[in-house]
């Protein structure tokens, strides 16, 4: 029941996200700030777990909210959600910034690497417990463990999957399905329909 | 229909594969509809994850955004483009959308630049020679592009193409370095870190170079260096720009 309801709360919060950023690419500036509102927190968020450094994460979540107003009129509703284009934006531009040059060293290190495996850690989390976090977590935790260092590793940790791989001590081809796999009983356990 | 390919969607919603691998499968891809759909799925599913780790941003980020977007002009939607040309050159599919956009906006750099060079006559076949170098590489049927913000301000393109060993680096809206300063490119790959040279300083609000022999490099860096450059680079990048493969 629960799961019905905030479903359809999303759905209905994701049409009005469009429908924003439609007016977006018009050029208005109030509709800008009703998708800020929405996505700032999660862009933010996901810029922060990746990165890690709270100075780079907002430098990361500055770019990629100028750049979902810039590139608005490109955003295609038949390709999927406002706020997957925005969080994909978001978490490839986090990605970027983690494989420069000088965050190469200190990433190899297994010490980074187990901090990124902790999906909800010590941050502070000043945003309240939404319904998004208990079912992400929820979900994870219906993982096997193989899927979820993987998934949590790539996607939260920022790296490579032939990374996972050499962290987990896992073949490639492993790492490799178990994301895809992992990810896909996610995207079930969270009712995502495509 | 590739099995091993396809088995790659998860990695690739994680930006979890390196710059060749997504290529490749991007290029697979824009021809597999049941890969599309599910790498559709599986981008719904990672929002989610990224969802999750909303954190309640500080007023000065709204700050810091309202004032860029007022200075930062809109991209206009994409125009159908010519399908015929795309049915018979099934090689352009790389070059996106927003790679074409790319590309027209370094044309106009080019257009700029040389409307603005004048003075020494080696000024002026130095910058054709350049602008010519870009052209040709705009037409290379391999010609792909990147774009990243720079740290302290502007944006970072690239147009490369591997099969000519080459690449024009634009940069702009760049800030004025420090006196006795100047910004330096760097040619990053597995086989270490070279200088792509010092990038020209002027009152343009852009600034472009064209870079040959490529080599094994994988990212352009962007560092700010004493006056005269340094052999490797001695600050932190303000600009790390992956070149497409």
């Amino acid at each position: 029941m629960l799961g019905r309801t905030g479903s359809k709360a999303a759905a209905e919060e994701s049409a009005t996200l469009e429908a924003h950023l439609h007016r977006v690419a018009l050029g208005d500036r109030e509709a800008f700030d009703a998708v800020y509102e929405q996505l700032a927190g999660p862009v933010l968020g996901v810029a922060l777990r990746v990165v890690r450094d709270p100075a780079q994460a907002e430098e990361v979540a500055q770019e990629v909210l100028v750049e979902i107003w810039r590139t608005a009129s490109r955003f295609d509703p038949t390709r999927g959600s406002a706020r997957a284009w925005a969080l994909t934006m978001a978490h490839a531009r986090a990605v970027d910034r983690v494989r420069s040059v000088d965050a190469a060293v200190r990433r190899e290190s297994r010490a980074a690497a187990l901090m990124a495996e902790m999906p909800f850690d010590q941050v502070a989390e000043a945003v309240e417990a939404s319904l998004d976090r208990q079912r992400v977590r929820r979900c994870l935790e219906g993982l096997t463990e193989l899927q979820r260092q993987s998934v949590t590793l790539a996607y939260y940790g920022g790296y490579t999957y032939s990374q996972v791989a050499r962290l987990l001590d896992t073949p490639l081809g492993t790492v490799k399905t178990r994301l895809r796999d992992g990810l896909a009983r996610l995207r079930d356990c969270l009712g995502v329909t495509g | 229909m590739d099995p091993e390919v396809h088995s790659l969607t998860g990695a690739y919603v994680c930006d979890a594969l390196e710059p060749a691998e997504r290529d490749a499968f991007e290029h697979h891809l824009a021809r597999c509809a049941t890969c599309a759909a599910e790498v559709a799925e599986l981008r719904e599913t990672t929002a989610l994850l990224a969802a999750a780790t909303a954190q309640a941003p500080p007023a000065r980020l709204k700050t810091a955004v309202d004032a860029r977007i007022a200075v930062t002009r809109q991209i206009p939607p994409v125009v159908a483009p010519v399908p015929a040309r795309i049915a018979a050159r099934p090689r352009r599919r790389w070059f996106t959308a927003a790679g074409w956009g790319l590309a027209t906006g370094l044309a106009a750099v080019v257009a700029v630049l040389g409307v603005r060079v004048q003075d020494q006559q080696h000024q002026i076949d130095q910058s054709r020679q350049r602008d010519a170098g870009i052209s040709t590489l705009l037409s290379a049927p391999d010609a792909r592009t990147d774009s990243v913000a720079v740290r302290t301000g502007g944006t970072g393109m690239v147009l490369v193409s591997r099969s000519r060993d080459e690449a024009a680096i634009t940069i702009n809206g760049l800030s004025q370095p420090a006196p006795g300063r100047t910004y330096q490119l760097w040619m990053i790959g597995p086989s270490g870190i070279r200088s792509g040279g010092l990038l020209p300083t002027g009152t343009e609000a852009s600034n472009s170079v064209l870079a040959h022999g490529l080599g094994d490099a994988q990212t352009i860096g962007l560092t700010v260096e004493p006056a005269g450059g340094s052999a490797q680079p001695t600050t932190t990048p303000v600009m790390l720009l992956p070149m497409p493969a």
